[in-house]
């Protein structure tokens, strides 16, 4: 049996989120299933967590289309100077999309900001933040199919905040399709 | 785990539609996890998980009683103890509970009393290891660690052949004296003094000891002198040193020590009944324990065997730690007031509530939602019928019979939190830390929560004519941030009266500085709807509009005309030739205007400044990328002529004057840029902007002076830091203990310009201001007060950078042994073993 450990008393708020973890994990079993990773004397590739382990990036998601850069450095500057903000943004229309990355000078501010202000509010929705690998040019652009990120494809919430209805949704509904067409 | 950040939104029907391509089908199931429906039944948890779980959930179970549960698990241990994992998991879990969940040491502690009836060694094991841990935090200097392996120890008390910990308590109380005898402002001895009185309540309820009373009385004696004596620094982390002559204090503020002394000296006097701790043990449950296996051979332990306390050598001289300590005032939003909503003063309950509540909130910083939830069942780790029930509202507490209680657990925990906003000079964590504790409390019980802060909120704002000035800014600070996490709602028709004070007063300075922030988190319009009417004259159209106008669009403007050039070669990114040629036709036309050289360079810096702040004006990293497009002529600027400097901030302010707040973020960028410096932002703001003193009550010119001494202060911090870290090499560090003094010098300067521009408005010497008031105008007044308000709050923090730099300076530089040891063993001790058990 491998020897008892424990980190602490209560679970900690300042780790890579299940989602980070379970697609880091699918990268890795893809890796593992590749042939070209076979080599005996191929270096496993770093833990996730140590690869995060002085990451000054999170990436920032769940915010309104309408929050402005200047709200989001407001409350984000609570846990510490930052450095770059990237403001998140539909990749035809280039406006924000509701995600941004926030970049500090310091791993400890970036894991201040996951335990103080992941979960919490801004614009009055709870937003969400999770540790990053550092910003890269062309992550700022959504990866859906309409521009916008994925998951706002085929939501049938409306949502004001992120453009009411998922974009997909709404033409395979025909839900207020008729705004599409111009007259 | 709560599940706040899940990404998926469960709400209503999102799962299974039409077009969600993540529906899991029957079919999936069967192949994916065959034994879905044939799961095995129910077989508990093997003994080390059972153990663990329950003794991190120990004290929560509210359905068991707390000596049944404690029973339960010291059969556990008992019954497997040669399992080494079994025992490594009793180990390690109780240890970190101690020095995490403070409020739980009784709990484990009563875990230990009932193993070492039946088996001595499981009992005489974990006491050693406590002892290994305390040992290693005293030669740390990690006090707060120290003093809960301590606490933990003396919960044991009754297992100890002679003295136990008290022996300890005495070598403490020797190396306080020695230090409070080397300084007068020493506040490690105190910190010594404050473990010492924190441990002998747990001592007495919980050790056998006939004689214990009687050798707490005498330590007492010898503590009264240190503890009651008032400490130089105290007046300044007053929280209300504002109070007017011969006016009544919001609060009394009292040293934590002085409290704990004379508390102490009452329960000696009334035979140490403190009601407050829980007693779980008691030998007389022995029979209870059921006893799964009597011939097993378990039962070798004999509850009269006591054990030896392991010797522990309290170091001389001791390490006084890495954190620079200050004396700690007891502050309370609701103790002795009308109502007893929470312990009085005078009650030791007040300060050992607040003391575990307040180690708890700081040990778990890295869980918010945990701590919360232990701070809603804080009623459960202290003893039964010590506060009402939960939620009980306030208007109820007054029809309760005198002799109960009144203590409601709420108000204990939100005045905990509060103390910690409200901590001078500085709380152990980020201030958003427990603006997040507070949200979360809220989130879990709102009924019970709101009405408490809505008291707290009141008493608050009362008191801001008396608050420190910094104090005043964090409540401001707090509460934006609080409301824009509850859709602002407020009962604002309360402070409608407020709203015809004058502008100097510090209750309308912070309802302005107050909505301000709130539009800072949001926009003007939402803000303007969550307000009654009366207040729509503070958040005029103006604030909607996002983007200023270009001044110089309007012909009336002066230099208009080269206003818009510059604009226009800026946005075509014109070579620098053709905008000096502008910005030379400006000269030349001031000249001829009868403008001096330097009225001329400021007007040409205004139009350049101005044009970069309307081409960035749509966001901040519009405005960023501008300015380090421009930044070698904005450099350039400064070293030609201080005015030109400091013309920079100007336009920054007058562009962004509907939004002060962007303004305050732009000149903290353009002080990174070394655009402009520090001085020149305090010399702008309390020189050339003083406005008689007015500018004192503005929050926005109190946050841009904040900002710009938070930047000197840190960087003092970060070459202290690197001067004392063994791991740089020791050329560098010489190099930055060479370069200190210079940037502390830099520190001294701006807090003296500081002293110089406030200590002036406080004695009501500005010569303008003798002109226009004959002594007893109320404007002159309030502006002495908002002078004295600032001149507090910068010597304080002048003061406080002294010591941290003093301290910083005072550890010696040693050069390292010319072999160097392996990597990772340079200066790794017992400490990190300790760490890597985790």
């Amino acid at each position: 049996m491998p020897p008892f450990r424990l980190q602490n008393t209560v679970d900690r708020l300042d780790k890579p989120s299940s989602y980070a973890m379970s697609k880091y994990k699918k990268q890795a079993r893809r890796r593992h299933d590749d042939p070209r990773d076979q080599q005996p004397d191929r270096q496993p590739s770093p833990d996730l967590e140590d690869k995060l382990a002085d990451a000054t990036t999170l990436y920032v998601g769940n915010l309104s289309f309408y929050t402005t850069e200047e709200q989001i450095h407001e409350l984000f500057s609570k846990c510490g100077e930052i450095k770059r903000l990237v403001m998140g943004l539909d990749r035809f229309n280039k406006t924000p999309c509701g995600f941004c990355f926030v970049e500090y000078y310091s791993h400890s501010d970036a894991l201040d900001c996951l335990k103080y202000i992941g979960g919490t509010k801004l614009d009055e929705r709870i937003i969400r933040t999770d540790l990053d690998e550092g910003f890269a040019e062309g992550r700022q652009y959504g990866r859906g199919k309409s521009g916008g990120q994925v998951r706002d494809e085929y939501r049938e919430e409306f949502d004001p905040g992120r453009g009411g209805f998922g974009k997909r949704y709404q033409e395979e509904v025909g839900y207020a399709g008729e705004y599409g067409q111009g007259n | 785990m709560a599940d706040f950040e899940d990404r998926r939104d469960y709400r209503g029907g999102g799962r299974g539609g039409p077009f969600n391509k993540r529906k899991r089908y029957r079919e999936d199931d069967d192949r994916d996890h065959p034994s879905r429906n044939q799961r095995p039944r129910y077989s508990a948890p093997p003994p080390g998980t059972q153990l663990r779980k329950g003794l991190l959930e120990i004290g929560e179970d509210t359905l068991r009683m707390p000596h049944e549960v404690a029973i339960q698990l010291a059969r556990l241990l008992v019954d497997n103890y040669d399992d080494e994992y079994v025992k490594d998991v009793f180990t390690i879990t109780t240890m970190k509970l101690v020095v995490e969940q403070p409020v739980k040491i009784p709990f484990v502690a009563a875990v230990v009393l009932f193993a070492h009836m039946e088996k001595k060694e499981a009992a005489q094991d974990i006491v050693s290891t406590a002892a290994e841990w305390f040992d290693e935090y005293i030669n740390k200097g990690q006090w707060r660690s120290a003093k809960l392996m301590l606490r933990f120890l003396a919960c044991l008390s009754r297992l100890f052949e002679q003295d136990g910990v008290f022996p300890i308590l005495d070598e403490l109380f020797n190396r306080a004296v020695d230090l409070q005898t080397a300084s007068p402002e020493d506040a490690v001895g105190l910190e010594l003094v404050k473990i010492i009185l924190l441990t002998i309540p747990y001592l007495l309820a919980y050790a056998e000891d006939t004689t214990l009373p009687e050798k707490a009385v005498a330590l007492l004696e010898k503590t009264d002198i240190v503890a009651s004596a008032a400490h130089p620094v105290e007046a300044l982390v007053d929280p209300y040193p504002g109070t007017a002559e011969g006016a009544e204090r919001p609060m009394v503020c009292a040293s934590v020590i002085s409290l704990l002394q004379r508390q102490l000296q009452e329960e000696a006097a009334t035979g140490w009944a403190l009601a407050l701790l829980p007693r779980i043990f008691d030998p007389s449950l022995k029979s209870k324990i059921p006893n799964g296996d009597e011939t097993n051979g378990n039962t070798n332990g004999d509850s009269n065997t006591k054990l030896t306390f392991p010797s522990i050598i309290v170091p001389s001289p001791i390490n006084p730690g890495s954190k620079t300590l200050f004396p700690e005032l007891f502050f309370s939003l609701f103790a002795d007031q009308e109502i007893e909503s929470v312990p009085p003063t005078s009650n030791i309950a007040s300060t050992l509530l607040r003391d575990a509540t307040v180690d708890t909130i700081n040990l778990l910083d890295f869980n918010r939602i945990a701590t919360a939830k232990v701070l809603n069942e804080l009623d459960n780790f202290f003893a039964p019928n010590i506060f009402v029930k939960r939620s009980t509202t306030f208007d109820k507490l007054r029809d309760i019979p005198a002799g109960s209680t009144t203590w409601k657990p709420e108000d204990v925990t939100i005045d905990a939190v509060f103390s910690q906003i409200f901590a001078l000079p500085a709380p152990e964590h980020r201030l958003v830390y427990y603006h997040s504790l507070i949200t979360e409390s809220c989130k879990i019980s709102p009924g019970a929560i709101a009405p408490t802060l809505g008291r707290a909120i009141r008493f608050l704002f009362r008191g801001l004519d008396a608050m420190d000035a910094e104090l005043g800014y964090r409540y401001m600070d707090w509460f934006a941030h609080h409301l824009s996490n509850f859709e602002f709602r407020w009962k604002w028709t309360e402070w409608i009266p407020d709203l015809v004070l004058p502008a100097l007063d510090p209750k309308k300075s912070f309802i302005v500085g107050l909505l301000d922030k709130e539009i800072r988190l949001s926009f003007a319009k939402r803000i303007r709807e969550t307000l009654p009417e009366p207040y729509f004259d503070l958040i005029p159209a103006s604030k909607e509009k996002d983007i200023p106008d270009f001044k110089f669009a309007d012909d009336a403007t002066p230099f208009a005309e080269e206003g818009r050039e510059i604009i226009y070669h800026l946005k075509k990114k014109a070579s620098e030739e053709e905008i000096q040629k502008v910005i030379d036709t400006v000269h030349e036309k001031a000249a001829a205007q009868g403008l001096d050289a330097e009225e001329a360079q400021k007007r040409s810096t205004d139009i350049y400044v101005t044009s970069i702040l309307s081409i960035g004006s749509k966001s901040l990293s519009h405005v960023l990328s501008t300015i380090d497009r421009c930044k070698e002529r904005l450099l350039a600027l400064g070293p030609q002529s201080e005015p030109s400097r400091r013309q920079i901030i100007s336009s920054v302010f007058d562009f962004w004057s509907e939004h002060p707040g962007i303004a305050v973020n732009i000149v903290d960028k353009l002080l990174n840029y070394t655009i402009v410096t520090p001085m020149s932002v305090i010399e702008w703001t309390l020189k050339d902007n003083i406005d008689r003193g007015r500018a004192l009550a503005s929050p926005h010119y109190f946050e841009l002076v904040s900002i710009t001494m938070f930047k000197v202060t840190n960087r003092v911090h970060q070459l202290l830091q690197h001067r004392n870290n063994t791991t740089v090499p020791f050329e560098q560090r010489l190099q930055i203990n060479d370069a200190l003094p210079r940037e502390r010098q830099g520190m001294r300067d701006l807090f003296a310009a500081i002293e110089d521009a406030v200590a002036g408005v406080a004695a009501g010497a500005q010569d303008e201001m003798i002109e226009r008031f004959d002594g007893e105008d109320a404007e002159s007044e309030y502006i002495k007060a908002w002078g004295a308000r600032w001149a507090r709050v910068w010597r304080r923090k002048a003061a406080v950078e002294e010591q941290i730099a003093n301290e910083g300076l005072a550890i010696e530089m040693v050069e390292p042994a010319a072999v160097p040891l392996p990597m990772g063993e340079a200066d790794e001790g017992l400490g990190e073993e300790m760490d890597q058990i985790e």
